[in-house]
C-alpha cells in the first residue's frame, strides 16, 4: 500500500478515498490517511486548548525538570518528522547536531538565567529539534511542539542552524505559543514574529555580552550563503533599519505602511524597529531594562489573540514606568521607539 | 495558383514571416499546455520568500498530467475548498497555486502541510 505522507483537507480524502478510477490501493491510503487525520485534528485541537488551561493555572501546574531537557533528531532530509532520534547530541560528531543541541541549551539558559523562566512553557517543557529537515530547505520553524532546521540549498543559505538568533527566534515562537497566544494574521501576526526577533537578537547580544551600540541588530546574519553574501545581502532583516536594502527582505518602518493580509515577516518591521530604538535610546544592554520590560508585556497578562499593536506599545508603556518608576528614562526610551513607528 | 494559396500558410506556419508570435495552431497547442500546466509560487517562511520587496524567489510549475491521480485530486479539492485553509505555523512556508480555466487564471494559497510533495519538489529558490 502506498502511504500519503501529507496533510490534505477530510473533504480531499473523502473524494480520493471514494473515486472508483483511482487504484484501490491510492483508495485504501486516503481512507487511512482519513482516519489518522482526523484523530491527529483533534489531539491538535486539544493540544490547543491544553495550552490555553495550562497557561491559566500555571501556578498550581507541577515542573516536568528543574530545566528543559534538550533533544535532537535527524530528518536525514525528509520531511517526516521528527526523524530518528540523536544519542548525546552535545558529543555528536555531526557539526548540525552538536550546535543545535548547544544553541538550545544556550536559549534555556537565557530565558532562566535573564527573566526566570523554565523552558518555552515556563513548567520545563522539553525542548526538541529536528535537523537535516528536506532537502536543500531553505527555512527553519516551530510547528506548534518542536523547532524544525533546514538545511539551506548552501548558494543563498546555509544550515540554519547557524544563526544562535534563528534558533531563540523559533523558540521564542513556543514562549508566545504559551503566553500571549497571538494569532499569525494581521497586528497579531506581525507581533508574533516581532517578538521572535526581539528575543531571537537579545540572544544573540546576551551570548556575546555586547551592549545596544555593539549590536548589529541584523536577523539572519549568520546564515547568509555565497551567493547572497556575493550580491551584497548581509541579512534577512535589519531591526535597526528594516527598510535596509542590503535585508534579503526589506520591511515597512511605519505602522501606516501596514495593510492586512500582510505576512507576519514584513509587517514585524514598525515593531522590531521600535524595540531597537528603545534599546539604544536608553544604552546599556538589550535584556537588562527593555528587554524585562518587553518579557512582561509578553508574559504578564495572559492570552490576547488578537492583540493589536497600539494596545502591545500602550503595554509596553505601562509595564516600562511599573519596573522602573524610579527610572523615567526607560519609559521614555519605550516611548520614544513606538513614537518613531507612528504608534 | 490556388493550391500555392493554400500551401502558403503552411510554409509560414512558424510565422516569423508575418510578424505573427504564433499560428492559430500553436496558439491552440499552447493553450491546451497552458491549461495543463499549474504555477507554483513559495512564499514566507523565516526569510520572507515573495514579499513586497523581497530579492528571494521560489517559482516552478508543473504539468497536471504529469501528477499522479491522487495529486490531481489533492490539486483539484484545493481549489475546490471554498474555506480558506487556517494560516499555517509559524515561519512555515505557503503555496501560490495557479491554474488557467475558461475564466481566466484561478489561484489559491494554501500553507505548506496541504501541498502535495510533488508540487512542493517543482519549485526553485532564487535570489535577485
Amino acid at each position: 500500500m502506498s502511504c500519503t505522507c501529507f496533510i490534505v483537507p477530510p473533504d480531499v480524502l473523502k473524494r480520493i478515498a471514494e473515486d472508483r478510477t483511482l487504484p484501490d490501493d491510492v483508495r485504501q491510503a486516503a481512507a487511512d490517511t482519513a482516519r489518522i487525520s482526523v484523530e491527529m485534528r483533534k489531539l491538535r485541537t486539544q493540544a490547543g486548548k491544553l495550552t490555553s488551561v495550562a497557561t491559566s493555572v500555571r501556578a498550581a501546574l507541577p515542573q516536568l525538570a528543574a530545566a528543559p531537557a534538550v533533544t535532537v533528531y535527524d530528518c536525514k532530509h525528509s520531511q517526516t518528522l521528527p526523524g530518528t532520534p540523536v544519542p548525546n547530541p552535545g558529543s555528536a560528531a555531526d557539526p548540525t547536531d552538536k550546535r543545535t543541541f548547544k544553541e538550545t541549551t544556550g536559549v534555556a539558559d537565557f530565558y532562566q538565567k535573564v527573566f526566570n523562566r523554565n523552558s518555552v512553557d515556563g513548567a520545563g517543557m522539553t525542548l526538541m529539534s529536528s535537523v537535516h529537515y528536506g532537502v536543500k530547505y531553505n527555512n527553519a520553524m516551530w510547528n506548534g511542539s518542536q523547532m524544525v532546521y533546514g538545511d539551506g540549498d548552501l548558494a543563498i543559505f546555509i544550515d540554519f542552524t547557524n544563526g544562535n538568533d534563528v534558533i531563540g527566534h523559533e523558540l521564542t515562537h513556543g514562549v508566545t505559543q504559551h503566553s500571549l497566544q497571538l494569532g499569525y494574521t494581521g497586528d497579531a501576526g506581525g507581533l508574533n514574529e516581532s517578538l521572535s526577533d526581539c528575543f531571537g537578537s537579545m540572544f544573540r547580544q546576551w551570548e556575546a555580552n555586547q551592549d545596544v551600540n555593539a549590536a548589529d541588530w541584523l536577523i539572519g546574519h549568520d546564515i547568509m550563503g555565497p551567493t547572497a553574501k556575493a550580491k551584497g545581502y548581509t541579512c534577512l532583516r535589519n531591526m535597526a533599519n528594516p527598510a535596509d536594502k542590503h535585508c534579503l527582505a526589506p520591511q515597512p518602518t511605519k505602522y501606516s505602511q501596514i495593510t492586512p493580509g500582510m505576512d507576519p515577516h514584513y509587517s514585524s518591521g514598525p515593531p522590531n524597529l521600535a524595540f531597537c530604538v528603545a534599546c539604544k535610546t536608553l544604552g546599556g544592554k538589550s535584556w537588562e531594562r527593555i528587554g524585562q520590560v518587553w518579557y512582561r508585556s509578553l508574559t504578564g497578562f495572559g492570552p490576547s489573540p488578537n492583540l493589536k499593536m497600539k494596545k502591545f506599545a500602550d503595554r509596553t508603556r505601562t509595564v516600562a514606568a511599573q519596573l522602573y518608576g524610579s527610572t523615567p528614562a526607560v519609559a521614555a526610551a519605550v516611548d520614544k521607539g513606538w513614537k518613531q513607528v507612528g504608534l | 495558383m490556388a493550391a500555392l494559396l493554400l500551401l502558403l500558410p503552411l510554409s509560414t506556419r512558424d510565422g516569423s514571416r508575418w510578424g505573427c508570435s504564433e499560428s492559430p495552431a500553436q496558439a491552440l497547442a499552447g493553450k491546451a499546455e497552458s491549461v495543463d500546466r499549474l504555477k507554483i509560487e513559495r512564499v514566507g517562511g523565516l526569510a520572507g520568500f515573495g514579499l513586497p520587496g523581497s530579492h528571494l524567489k521560489s517559482r516552478g510549475d508543473v504539468a497536471v498530467s504529469e501528477l499522479s491521480p491522487a495529486d490531481r485530486h489533492a490539486v483539484d479539492a484545493l481549489f475546490d475548498n471554498k474555506a480558506m485553509p487556517a494560516p499555517g505555523m509559524p515561519d512555515a512556508f505557503r503555496y501560490r497555486i495557479t491554474r488557467q480555466t475558461s475564466q481566466g487564471p484561478q489561484t489559491v494559497e494554501v500553507p505548506e502541510e496541504h501541498v502535495p510533495m510533488s508540487l512542493r519538489n517543482r519549485v526553485k529558490d532564487e535570489l535577485d
